[in-house]
């Protein structure tokens, strides 16, 4: 036996439940003690539990329109009902799952932990964002499925504000609300990494993960008033007609366009870093090797924080920009897949001769890397003008972007909640159910988003409920894999919430990862640490191997 | 109240509060004058030219009161960070949006 | 000069390790909040800069209409209040409370006075059919992208005339806090993150009073 395998045995004997250590879930039971923690672990718990829950509600409705589509002739839904249904599932998935998913959840609960805090730095903040997030959250989606909008997640003018008949301010408040949960968050985060580091905890031992809620929070805050003003102009011009977006008076509906996408390009960066920080902590705990470039994923998320506020014209190339202004963006754009392109090649780099563990994180890691790759590449086509001009508009869009959001940030997410579920609840999940239901997400994700590439090239456009018939077969192949990514998300509901009471109790560190999270128990005490730590290690601090140890 | 009164006519109090008060007031009278000249400028003379003289204005009116008011010039390089990247992140708005608009 | 000034400091929060943390936190926090009110105000900006370079004509009619000396006198008011919460500010690190509390009522009746003249100003506004979108004629009809500056105009007043209520709300709650004694002990602090939050709405109403009244006539 070489040391190695020494070194990959669980050290620990998983303790009983008579005679644990203190944690933050048992310290008390009460609802009270939930709805009015500030406790950073259990205001993440309770994100947890919304995200889920918005989550199921945007599924349903893609689900609706993934069995609409079967059919050429959009005989199983109105078209009004369709377009209500991709507009419950795009403002839900991206306002209300996407955009908090990772950073309100396992940002929430492990930064202070890998930083050595005993808590965010202003905890009744964290938990009033919380309440803001679920308050603008139901107020949204409760207009959504009661009353209905058809304008899709983006909202543009002049349908939001002349010519659609739906419930579009309710839905525009809500919205409007829910950002000041993400300035919030932001602005937590940002003060805590800032102030609240431990001892020895300098910039460049941080993990990764820090580093990248770091230049979400900094997208957050840049980004996030902005698209606030700009609803709160639509709403004025809907109600009052200012007339800013309507060109009948002289406004302007592309001025619009100009100042959603300032943040919602930006946005793709607010789901995509946390989901990078996550990948960065398990490709090295499950190839036990030092993530490789270490100072270049870091400064890479930087980077990409700042580049993408420069590129949100390529979301309006055909739609009266100008063309000096087009190209500039397109320009620009290519250069976002520099930081990108580093960070893929750093995680496969770290995997190199790593002695990998192909437990379900890990899986959910390379099903990422490889997803991203290609939605990245994609981008670029995206970005090109000339390309634009026959894609845009049409499935080629969808699947690019979904293959960015859900074989990205969805992904990240699962490999996250895996790879953290014995520190956050204490408790294993099933290791067998969760390689089958990472593979069940894989298959299913491709069989849905691949041919949507092809019905794009091919002309088919989004947000149309009919299609000419000769796009039947590769719209049912979609559908058909929709089934399988919907019971890829079916699994991990049922066995996590198994695990609660059934699974196997964890270990401090089940993975033998490193990282301050890993040093306290699982799950934490109420103030993270017995005692506080000193921080004399690097970052990663996976045994050195030499060539002969391979 | 008479304690209070007292102090405020203690003169070594008084110094000491004016030593204190001394950058405020000049921001003060900086503000004023750079006000003055700007609705001068808007009421007297009005003019293309005149705008962007007073949009210059301006800028030192903010540079002073980031500066002098909210003494920046005091803090961390940590907060200066800070009370710079929101301005530079207009101007990334305003410049990329007026590519567009000055193009067209 | 001991017997009224008071000892100044902050209470600890449990989750900071220091004094020290806890302020740098704050202050960091209150910088970081700020910054976001600029960019929430900058897309307002924009939204005026884009008017003025698409319609210079009719915002320079709808311009011409604004109560320049309202708004002029109001900037005014805004850099008193300015000087008068510096005042409060050094007072408070000086410890003397007392004086403070004066300082911070009359920065918050500097701030009253300014919602006092805006509204003086918008119900002018009004007389003059001024707000097109209340339901009467609007003075200038004939020209429709006027309308745009005009209500742009009140959009942005009105979300600077709102932070400034919370301000002067905040201001007056804090007042009563610190009429009695042992404030300054224990939260020194909140007048030094207030007051720049106090000086950055003066800075907003300082970029807006040139970019909507002046700038254009």
């Amino acid at each position: 036996m070489s040391p190695l395998d020494i070194t990959l045995r669980d050290p620990e004997t998983p303790r009983s439940t008579l005679g644990r250590p203190p944690d933050y879930l048992h310290e008390a039971h009460t609802l009270r003690s939930w709805f009015f923690t500030t406790d950073h672990k259990r205001i993440a718990l309770l994100y947890l539990a919304t995200i889920t829950a918005f989550f199921v509600v945007g599924a349903i409705a893609a689900g609706l329109v993934r069995l609409s589509l079967i059919v050429p002739n959009g005989q199983i839904f109105t078209s009004d009902t369709y377009n209500k249904l991709f507009t419950v599932h795009g403002v839900v998935m991206v306002w209300f799952f996407l955009i908090p998913s990772i950073p309100a959840t396992f940002g929430n609960f492990l930064i202070p932990l890998m930083i050595g805090a005993k808590d965010l730095a202003f905890p009744r903040l964290n938990l009033l964002s919380w309440y803001v997030f679920i308050g603008g959250g139901l107020f949204t989606v409760a207009d959504l499925v009661i009353g209905g909008v058809d304008t899709g997640w983006t909202f543009y003018a002049p349908l939001s504000t002349t010519f659609s008949n739906t419930y579009v301010v309710p839905a525009l408040i809500g919205v409007i609300i829910v950002g000041f949960s993400s300035i919030l968050t932001g602005l937590n985060f940002v003060v805590t990494i800032h102030t609240m580091r431990a001892p020895g905890m300098t910039w460049f031992r941080m993990p990764i993960f820090v580093w990248t809620h770091y230049a979400v929070s900094l997208i957050f805050l840049l980004g996030t008033p902005v698209i606030t003003i700009t609803l709160i102009l639509l709403v004025m011009e809907r109600s009052f007609g200012i007339g800013v977006f309507d060109p009948r008076l002289g406004g302007d509906p592309v001025l619009f366009e100009h100042l959603f996408w300032f943040y919602s390009h930006p946005a793709v960066y607010i789901m995509v870093l946390p989901g990078m920080g996550v990948i960065s902590e398990i490709v090295p705990a499950f190839a036990q090797k030092r993530l490789f470039g270490y100072r270049f994923v870091a400064y890479a998320s930087l980077a990409l924080a700042s580049i993408t506020f420069f590129v949100w014209g390529h979301h309006m190339f055909v739609n009266g920009e100008s063309n000096l202004a087009a190209l500039v963006f397109s320009l620009l754009s290519f250069a976002v897949a520099v930081p990108s392109a580093v960070k893929v090649y750093n995680w496969t780099a770290t995997m190199y001769k790593g002695s990998i563990r192909l437990q379900t994180p890990m899986l959910y890691a390379m099903g990422y890397i490889g997803l991203f790759v290609l939605g990245g590449l994609t981008g670029l086509f995206l970005a090109t003008l000339s390309i634009n001009e026959h894609t845009h508009g049409t499935y080629f869009v969808v699947a690019h972007f979904h293959y960015i959001m859900v074989g990205g940030t969805m992904l990240a997410f699962l490999g996250g909640l895996h790879f953290w579920w014995p520190k956050f609840t204490g408790k294993m999940y099933p290791e067998a159910w969760g390689r089958v239901s990472a593979i069940f997400i894989f298959i299913g994700f491709n069989v849905t988003f691949f041919p949507q590439f092809l019905l794009g090239y091919l002309g088919m456009p989004r947000r149309y409920h009919d299609y000419p018939p000769e796009f039947q077969l590769l719209n049912i192949v979609s559908s058909a894999g929709a089934t399988i990514l919907a019971a890829g998300y079916i699994f991990p509901m049922i066995y996590l919430i198994w695990s609660l009471w059934f699974g196997r109790q964890a270990p401090s560190n089940p993975w033998q990862a490193k990282g301050l999270e890993w040093t306290t128990t699982s799950p934490p005490p109420t103030h993270n640490f017995e005692t506080p730590p000193t921080v004399d290690f690097a970052p990663y601090d996976y045994p050195l191997r030499t060539p002969a140890d391979v | 109240m008479s304690t209070q009164l007292s102090i405020a006519h203690d003169p070594a109090a008084r110094h000491a509060l004016w030593q204190r008060m001394r950058v405020p007031a000049f921001a003060f009278v900086a503000l004023m004058l750079f006000l003055a000249a700007i609705v001068g400028l808007g009421a007297l003379a009005p003019s293309r030219t005149a705008s962007f003289i007073e949009i210059g204005l301006v800028a030192c009116m903010i540079l002073t009161v980031l500066l002098f008011s909210m003494e920046v010039r005091l803090e961390t390089p940590l907060m200066r960070f800070f009370a710079l990247i929101g301005f530079a992140w207009v101007g990334i708005l305003f410049g990329m949006v007026l590519l567009d608009y000055l193009s067209r | 000069m001991s017997d009224v000034t008071f000892p100044v400091g902050i209470d600890v929060h449990e989750q900071f390790a220091n004094a020290d943390q806890q302020r740098h936190a704050a202050q960091l926090g209150m910088w970081i909040w700020l910054v976001t009110e600029l960019l929430l105000f900058a897309g307002l900006f924009m939204v005026a800069l884009v008017l003025h370079i698409m319609h210079p004509g009719s915002v320079r009619a709808a311009v011409l209409h604004f109560k320049f000396w309202i708004g002029a006198a109001n900037t005014a008011v805004l850099i008193c209040s300015s000087f008068t919460m510096s005042g409060a500010i050094m007072l408070s690190r000086m410890g003397w409370q007392r004086w403070m509390v004066r300082c911070m009522l009359a920065t918050a009746a500097l701030g009253s006075l300014f919602l006092l003249l805006k509204g003086y100003e918008y119900y002018l506004d009004y007389a003059e059919h001024m707000m097109p979108f209340v339901g009467q004629p609007y003075a200038l009809e004939g020209d429709p992208a006027s309308r745009l500056f005009t209500n742009l105009y009140f959009v942005t007043t009105a979300l600077h005339g709102a932070h400034l209520t919370t301000g002067v709300a905040i201001l007056l709650w804090m007042a009563w806090q610190a009429h009695r004694p042992g404030f300054l002990q224990a939260r020194q602090n909140r007048i030094e993150v207030y007051g720049l939050y106090w000086h950055f709405i003066d800075l907003i109403w300082i970029i807006v009073f040139p970019l909507l009244y002046v700038v254009g006539r």
